[in-house]
């Protein structure tokens, strides 16, 4: 049983916040990953569970026990660190080995040369097991950290951005790897990333952390959909989300006016919209509109105006960022088959089902149109 | 560089290996006068430079005498104390560069400053404490003091090699299983092996050369930089016998640092292998 349990979980460095009040279960064989930016605490978070650095206050607890006496070596937990931490006297076979000959384990020399052996296949660095890790490549030497933790099979894992110093693609292609692995594993894993395309794509769920709080803990849709705030929606996607300030008058049950962008028009809204909107006590809401939503060029969707601001071509997809008329700047995400040029005067608009609505003040979600089965 | 040079930068380039050249003969040159001291005939030491006949009768007289009692002597305090050093040091190093406390770069320092006091300094008060404890004229009384010399240098070489090997390796082996001592032995120690290397040579380089400290407290423990000394006699100077002894002296450091010169350079220019 290794379900993991932190309990109001705080720790500063002098005065730097490392992390505070960090709340966060965690099911046994679960895969979580916790996503920040730098300097967000995911590290500091890693290290209170493996027990290299003591909390000021809380608790971490393994299924029914607390382990916050323990030491790391007691705790059974493996982690893979963002620095990697190879030991560099050694080959990459006593790299692998190393855990194995502790006093914890003590396994007889012909298992732990079948352990090693075994995920030094797996991870596809068995011919590299005399090299000395100086001669290796990064992904070589991060498959070797992975492998260190593997061997123990512990019953916790802990990864700190193990992909982060690896060019693209291989990046993308340890990615879906790791996917397979975890699914070979099966053990209670938290990861920790800065890049939101691993969090969403590895995580069974995602615990956004910024400041060194927990802004929210979900699935990837729920995260990515229903962002508990403002900043929660800013942390996913790239380009990043477009937040507005919005003025409604006139609500009715099927219909509301909105102004912003310097523009006004009729938006539709549900009942349960509605009512939502009913918690917010003046007339301001802020809007938010993931680029890759806004509709560019003229269909009956297109009630905004502005003019482009830049246009970045990137492949399958541009990046066009324009002037609204109210001098907002707004990102939208386009086919790569159009161009356009900068200065133009363009027309676009945002369909009512991509709207998510937040509360000026608490900038906390409120409600967003439901999404219908086969959005994309 | 496989350019082709200006003449401007041709003449740089020989006029850089010629200051070179000389200053290396200029700094190799005593060791050379010393060993041609050692081998010239006491008659003939004031009377000839270069030319002149050679004899082993210095050497003979010297190693006759009871020199070698006293080259043992300071081999054993030397060793000892560099020994003593390293025990206490590597600790002391570790935790100045890992740990935070309250005045540590206050502590560091004033290790630090042992070696900027002369010997000569402090000899009084320490011959006084000496007498009065009983440590006077002893092997374990040279030894403990020989740490003013050895134990600073040696704290702040290994400070900077710890300093570069990442705390991540420490957890890592932590999390492997191991105690903080076994880390401490198995990882990190290897891990500064050549900041040990060049550190324990520097410091036996210092303590075998110490020359105040055995001087003035110790009389029948004597060191061989000492006893050199008595060749000096009251009615004439035996050079030979002087550099002689001093060549003999001179031995173990120049055999040892030519053996350990691949570590000692690396060891002074690289720091620790980084994971």
């Amino acid at each position: 049983m290794a379900s993991i349990l932190l309990s109001g979980l705080t720790k500063f460095y002098g005065k730097r916040r490392g992390v505070e009040d960090v709340t966060l279960e965690v099911g046994d064989q679960e895969f979580l990953t916790v996503f920040g930016p730098a300097g967000a605490g995911k590290t500091t978070t890693l290290n209170l569970i493996a027990g290299i650095v003591t909390p000021d206050r809380g608790s971490v607890r393994f299924g029914d026990r607390t382990v916050d006496a323990l030491e790391p070596a007691d705790r059974n937990v493996a982690m893979v660190f963002e620095s990697y931490a190879l030991y560099p006297q050694f080959t990459v076979y006593e790299n692998m080995a190393f855990p194995l000959k502790s006093p914890k384990h003590r396994l007889p020399a012909a298992e732990v040369e079948q352990r090693v052996r075994h995920f030094a296949t797996m991870l596809k660095i068995d011919h590299l097991l005399n090299r000395p890790i100086q001669a290796l490549s990064n992904g070589q030497r991060q498959r070797t950290a992975l492998g260190r933790a593997l061997v123990r099979r512990p019953d916790v894992f802990l990864m700190d951005e193990p992909l982060s110093h690896l060019d693209a693609k291989l990046r993308h292609s340890m990615r879906a790897e790791l996917k397979e692995m975890r699914g070979q594993l099966g053990t209670t894993t938290i990861y920790v990333t800065h890049d939101y395309l691993e969090a969403m794509s590895l995580g069974d769920r995602v615990a956004v952390i910024n400041h060194g709080q927990i802004l929210q803990v979900g699935k990837p849709e729920e995260v990515y959909f229903h962002p508990a705030t403002v900043e929660v929606a800013q942390l996913f996607g790239d380009p990043e989300i477009n937040i507005v300030d919005a003025k409604l008058r006139n609500r009715q049950a099927t219909s509301v006016r909105v102004q912003a962008l310097g523009e006004e028009w009729s938006l539709p809204i549900t009942a349960d919209i509605s009512s939502a909107l009913d918690r917010v006590t003046g007339d301001t809401v802020c809007l938010g509109f993931r680029p890759a939503d806004v509709v560019v060029g003229g269909n009956g969707n297109s009630n905004l105006r502005g003019v482009v601001y830049s246009f970045e071509p990137l492949g399958t997809k541009s990046v066009l960022t324009i002037d609204s008329v109210a001098g907002q700047r707004v990102r939208a995400l386009v086919d790569g088959h159009r161009s356009f040029d900068v200065d133009r005067r363009i027309e676009f608009g945002v369909p009512a089902s991509s709207l998510i609505f937040f509360d000026p003040e608490s900038t906390r979600y409120l409600v967003r149109s439901a999404r219908t089965e086969g959005d994309d | 560089m496989n350019r082709s040079r200006s003449p401007l930068a041709k003449i740089g380039k020989t006029l850089q290996i010629f200051l070179l050249l000389f200053y290396a003969l200029f700094a190799l040159f005593p060791l050379l006068w010393m060993f041609i001291m050692s081998i010239k005939p006491d008659s003939q030491m004031l009377t000839t430079t270069f030319i002149f006949t050679p004899t082993l009768e210095n050497y003979a007289t010297v190693l006759h005498s009871d020199y070698m009692q006293f080259f043992c002597n300071n081999l054993i305090v030397s060793v000892a104390a560099v020994l003593v050093s390293l025990v206490v040091g590597a600790p002391a190093a570790y935790a100045l560069a890992r740990f935070q406390f309250k005045l540590k770069e206050d502590i560091a320092f004033t290790i630090l400053s042992f070696r900027f006091a002369p010997e000569i300094l402090v000899i009084l008060p320490l011959y006084l404490i000496y007498q009065r404890l009983g440590l006077y004229d002893t092997y374990f009384g040279l030894i403990w003091v020989y740490q003013l010399i050895t134990l600073p240098l040696l704290i702040w070489i290994l400070r900077g090699f710890f300093e570069d090997i990442s705390p991540d390796i420490e957890a890592a082996a932590q999390l492997d299983g191991y105690s903080w001592w076994q880390v401490f032995l198995r990882v990190l120690l290897p891990l500064v092996k050549p900041g040990l290397v060049a550190a324990g040579l520097l410091c036996f380089i210092f303590a075998w050369n110490s020359f105040t400290f055995p001087l003035l407290l110790s009389n029948n423990v004597q060191t061989s930089t000492v006893i050199a000394l008595r060749y000096l006699a009251s009615d004439t100077v035996h050079y030979g016998q002087v550099a002689a002894a001093a060549a003999i002296s001179a031995l173990p450091e120049v055999i040892l640092a030519l053996l350990i010169q691949k570590h000692l350079v690396r060891g002074l220019s690289f720091g620790a292998v980084k994971g």
